[in-house]
């Protein structure tokens, strides 16, 4: 169980998070909504240690995360961040033995694998570099570099920005299936709220660096607010 | 210039661009890993070509022990000038000119601690440290040093190579070279991995330092040749280790032929303006490549 309580952080100076409360139950889905600045990202790095914590704090199993990036994803806490980061210059293979560092040689070369078995693309171009996929498969290859840290609690930060439809159907149902197969806790940050919400077991919307609105993903995806503000029938972005 | 001496002429613009490719790829790792041009990197040298000078000179040590001396010399001065001068940097996030303004202040630091010891004089390695001057084939006499040198960068490049290419931290060093916030989020300690880049960057400063100081000579100032691989790691194109290498053998060939048609005075004068000339031509530099997001 991953519980924020109470938390405020942001850059610097600047506050962006006031007062957030989540809780993330094992081996469930939990959807953050909201706009573009927000805050949806600073969540998600404020929980991999990338932006401090200015007062409250992030629990895992009742414990106090560890203060440094590595050591929380060793604590089996990953992010795919937004925007997919691929290594550019990186092969594909070394892309994912970045994303297994912490993993020993035998369970690099499983997970390599499995990786392989959901986005056969990658491995038809095993020794190319990541900088010359095209941006959907960027996203597999950061997908595929997750599950290389066969995390417990994967941070999923928009993963359907700049996608294509179908390939974004299939970012999503890979989640699902990560979630059920293997019991993957997943945090979901999305603008893409309609999708997002259906898969949610517990969802929240956050404005303005607050939550102002949570539920299960059933009742917001039929909250008049959350309809009128997110779920408008026109497509962001 | 007859055609053997144009080979022999050859023969050292290799051997001296050799020693410029170790120079300049040693500094490009830091380029590309912390992103500021760390001219320590000629303070590391010039300790490493001193270390090596006196374990030859006062312990009659032969070639192979001094370069490894060298290397590791270079690896603990190269690691200690991380954790003296650019640590404090770092943790307070400052701006990149403050690395490159400490870096140029460690140069001259690791110099003065050389003109304390050794004095401002020129030294030579002992002269029988390489035994057998020159091989004759024919006219042609080959300088042994020369080919040494290249040879041991040869192997100083292949074992660079598989350490990027096939270990863990060597890849996570080339990451972290790509994005460093990232290379965090994958569960690596960054840390530890900047540290391992001045520990590469040190031995391959080191090597450069050592081989450098017995193919010219020595003085407290021999660190400054770490500009040659600031021209060559510019005209290689930053983030290409490749085209870092190639530009610093190009720049040595160029160099000892200007030389040797022009002289040593007017020959700087000319490499900088090929300098400019190629940067206005081809600003990524030889093999400067940039993958753009992709949306």
């Amino acid at each position: 169980m991953l519980e924020i309580n109470h938390l405020h952080s942001g850059y610097n100076k600047i506050k962006v998070l006031e007062d957030i409360n989540i809780q993330v139950p094992d081996g469930k889905i939990v959807v953050v909504i909201g706009r573009n600045g927000a805050g949806k990202s600073t969540l998600l790095n404020t929980i991999s240690g990338l932006v401090k914590i200015s007062s409250g704090s992030i629990m895992l199993d009742g414990e106090k995360l560890p203060p440094t990036p590595h050591r929380i994803v060793a604590r089996g806490i990953t992010q795919i961040p937004e925007g997919r980061r691929v290594f550019p210059s990186l092969t594909i293979e070394e892309n994912l033995i970045m994303g297994g560092y912490l993993a020993t040689a035998s369970e690099i070369q499983k997970r390599t694998l499995e990786v392989f078995e959901t986005f056969p693309i990658l491995k038809e171009r095993f020794h190319q570099q990541a900088g010359t996929l095209s941006g959907g498969e960027q996203q597999m290859l950061a997908m595929g570099r997750g599950m290389m840290a066969n995390p417990r609690i994967l941070l999923l930060d928009e993963p359907s920005l700049g996608l294509a439809p179908l390939i974004f159907t299939q970012v999503f149902e890979l989640v699902q299936q990560l979630n059920e197969e293997r019991n993957m806790t997943i945090v979901l940050v999305e603008q893409n709220a309609s999708i997002a919400l259906n898969m949610a077991d517990y969802a929240y919307v956050l404005e303005d660096g607050k939550i102002v609105i949570e539920g299960t993903g059933k009742d917001l995806v039929v909250d008049p607010r959350v309809k009128a503000a997110y779920l408008g029938g026109v497509v962001e972005e | 210039m007859d055609l053997i001496e144009i080979f022999q002429q050859v023969i050292n613009g290799l051997s001296r661009g050799a020693i410029y490719a170790l120079i300049a790829v040693g500094f490009a790792i830091i380029v590309n890993v912390l992103k500021f041009s760390n001219f320590a990197h000629g303070g590391v040298l010039g300790i490493s070509a001193y270390a090596g000078y006196l374990a030859s000179s006062q312990f009659n040590l032969s070639f192979i022990p001094v370069v490894l001396i060298g290397m590791v010399t270079g690896a603990i001065v190269a690691v200690l000038v991380e954790f003296i001068a650019f640590r404090w940097i770092r943790m307070q996030k400052g701006q990149l000119v403050y690395f490159f303004v400490t870096s140029v202040t460690m140069l001259m630091l690791l110099e003065q601690i050389l003109v304390i010891r050794f004095g401002s004089f020129f030294d030579t390695y002992p002269y029988d440290l390489i035994k057998v001057k020159f091989i004759n084939i024919g006219e042609l006499s080959i300088s042994v040093t020369y080919l040494i040198s290249l040879a041991v960068t040869i192997v100083a490049f292949g074992l660079l190579i598989y350490v990027f290419k096939k270990t863990k931290i060597g890849i996570a060093i080339r990451a972290a070279s790509n994005d460093m916030t990232t290379t965090s989020l994958m569960g690596i300690n960054t840390g530890m991995v900047i540290i391992a880049a001045f520990v590469v960057s040190g031995m391959m400063g080191g090597i450069s330092g050592v081989l450098f100081g017995i193919s010219t000579s020595l003085s407290p100032q021999i660190g400054q040749v770490v500009v040659k691989g600031f021209i060559a790691s510019v005209l290689g194109g930053l983030g290409s280790l490749t085209g870092v290498a190639v530009a610093a053998v190009a720049l040595g060939l160029i160099e000892v032929f200007l030389v040797s048609t022009i002289g040593s005075g007017y020959s700087p004068v000319v490499i900088f303006a090929l300098m400019i000339a190629f940067l206005l031509l081809r600003p990524q530099g030889f093999a400067g490549v940039s993958f753009t997001d992709k949306a």
